[in-house]
């Protein structure tokens, strides 16, 4: 990959994970039973899920970059799936209530009143439908996005130092941009979103700007250090 | 296939079950992640508790940072002892001084956090007692020690038997990352909208204006952070140690088939999460036919 399309690709993986949060359900008082998402900040549970990509990406650094991207994506959406359904259990056979969403009157995809099963004072619980699906959206986005940044660094450090090492500090570099990028939304979500369903979607557009500066930033920081070396 | 790898795919995913229920027993029984918010919020309205009450960060830093540190020990340790003790044993060793290291790093940690958190609590009248900060240190100690030793085995498992491309402590600060997001996604719910709220009707919900209204009396005098674990460890241990055995599992055991190509695991993933989304409906239908009788003002 040509060092300056290797730049973009930073780019463009940096701001697909900074977009990527807003897709997936998440709010720390779900840990009550209190509001609708899985139960923890959105950055994080990103970043968890972008974790198993970038690892799953990692066993494919030979086998070209349309496989990596994929496997990126495959495993952040297992990850997210896999969650969404043992919360759905926890609190089922935990806490006793039906995943509801406390913003939508209807489901968008399976038509379920959302209304009936909310319990009174709260801003709904679990993980309805429309939310997982949106997870799911989410974590691939992020997956492919973390692959990308992942593959690109790597692309531009190998030629100059050895292949493992190489391995390690594009690695680390993957998992540093991926956490910027994933705390970015923070700002717009305040820590609770229900996914592409949710009001705080019509903010995807400033995360997007301001993951593009911030990728962008890091990007020729990479580009200039690989140059450096 | 060889059999070495499906039982290396086997094992990771065995250890991966164990590090989750050890590490959402160490989170409930300090108070951390989310469901901390309700202890520290207890004594401003009045409750004051004998609960352990550390939020050293969020979970996934938190256990990011606990792993690479056992991980980064290990693999230093492992390099000496590689010539007197042979690949397995080494490991095995180096991994257990290594979890020793971060599980000593993390109750230092709970014992600062403790005291800091509590301390900020003196205009509530929350008092800092020091068998409330003694009893429950053993308890983070062993089970941090088990969480990280078991990640820690698994990253040295994934590096060596299943050639990640990673270094060892990279994979654990992964790994780390992802179990802390686990256990703060799931298990922790039992203990935040259960165990804190028990005088609650099982199915009732807890609403918001509840929050804070925690149950700070056991069954006799005051509930401390010991008896969590009695209580956790029948649920929200188990379906944590679920979700991440079952992560670190599927991953790895969908790269084992190679009837599609290089395509296979991408095939089989695709499969798995259609799986998934039919049995997260099938919940969401059942719970809706179970759970509504609650619902109504």
């Amino acid at each position: 990959m040509d060092p300056i399309i290797a730049l973009f690709g930073i780019i463009i993986g940096g701001t697909l994970v900074g977009v990527c949060v807003h897709f997936i359900p998440c709010s720390a008082v779900g840990a009550m039973a209190a509001t609708t998402g899985i139960a923890t900040g959105p950055t994080m549970l990103a970043a968890g899920a972008g974790m198993m990509g970038l690892m799953a990406a990692a066993y494919n650094l030979d086998n070209g970059l349309a496989l990596m991207l994929a496997s990126g994506a495959i495993a952040s959406m297992l990850m997210i799936a896999l969650t969404s359904v043992v919360a759905n259990i926890t609190y089922a056979f935990g806490v006793g209530v039906a995943p509801t969403s406390g913003q939508s009157e209807y489901d968008r995809f399976t038509g379920f009143e959302q209304k009936q099963c909310l319990t009174p004072g709260t801003d709904g619980h679990g993980i309805p439908t429309q939310s997982f699906i949106s997870g799911v959206i989410g974590a691939a986005i992020g997956g492919i996005g973390g692959a990308l940044v992942f593959y690109s660094v790597y692309t531009l450090i190998s030629p100059s130092i050895p292949s493992s090492t190489a391995v390690a500090i594009a690695g680390i570099i993957a998992v540093g941009i991926y956490i910027i990028n994933g705390v970015l939304p923070a700002y717009t979500l305040v820590g609770k979103t229900e996914g592409m369903t949710d009001e705080k979607f019509k903010t995807t557009p400033k995360t997007f700007y301001s993951c593009l500066i911030m990728s962008t930033v890091s990007g020729i920081f990479v580009y200039a250090a690989s140059v450096v070396i | 296939m060889e059999p070495t790898i499906i039982f290396a795919v086997a094992l990771a995913g065995a250890l991966a079950i164990l590090a989750g229920i050890f590490e959402d027993l160490e989170s409930d029984t300090g108070s951390q992640s989310n469901p901390n918010s309700q202890v520290q919020l207890a004594p401003q309205i009045g409750h004051l508790h004998r609960y352990f009450n550390k939020a050293i960060s969020g979970e996934p830093p938190a256990y990011g940072f606990w792993s690479t540190t056992g991980a980064t020990v290990a693999v230093l340790l492992q390099t000496r002892f590689l010539s007197g003790f042979g690949e397995m044993h080494s490991v095995i060793l180096a991994s257990i001084f290594g979890a020793l290291v971060a599980a000593s790093i993390l109750s230092f940690y709970a014992i600062f956090a403790h005291i800091s958190r509590t301390a900020s609590m003196r205009p509530f009248k929350q008092p800092l007692q020091l068998d409330v900060i003694l009893s429950p240190l053993p308890l983070f100690f062993a089970y941090g020690f088990l969480a990280v030793l078991c990640v820690t085995l698994i990253s040295f498992i994934t590096n060596m038997v299943l050639l990640n491309p990673f270094p060892v402590p990279l994979i654990a600060l992964l790994f780390g990352i992802t179990l802390g997001t686990i256990g703060s996604s799931t298990g922790d719910i039992h203990y935040g909208s259960e165990r804190l709220y028990q005088t609650f009707i099982f199915g009732s919900g807890i609403p918001i204006s509840k929050q804070g209204d925690i149950d700070v009396k056991a069954e006799y005098g005051f509930r401390n952070s010991i008896d969590t674990p009695y209580f956790t460890s029948r649920f929200g241990g188990p379906v944590t140690g679920l979700c991440f055995g079952a992560i670190v599992f599927l991953d790895n055991w969908s790269r084992l088939f190679t009837f599609a190509g290089k395509w296979t695991p991408i095939l089989l993933g695709i499969i798995i999460i259609i799986l998934l989304f039919l049995i997260n409906l099938s919940i969401e239908i059942y719970t809706r036919n179970r759970f509504n009788e609650f619902t109504k003002e």
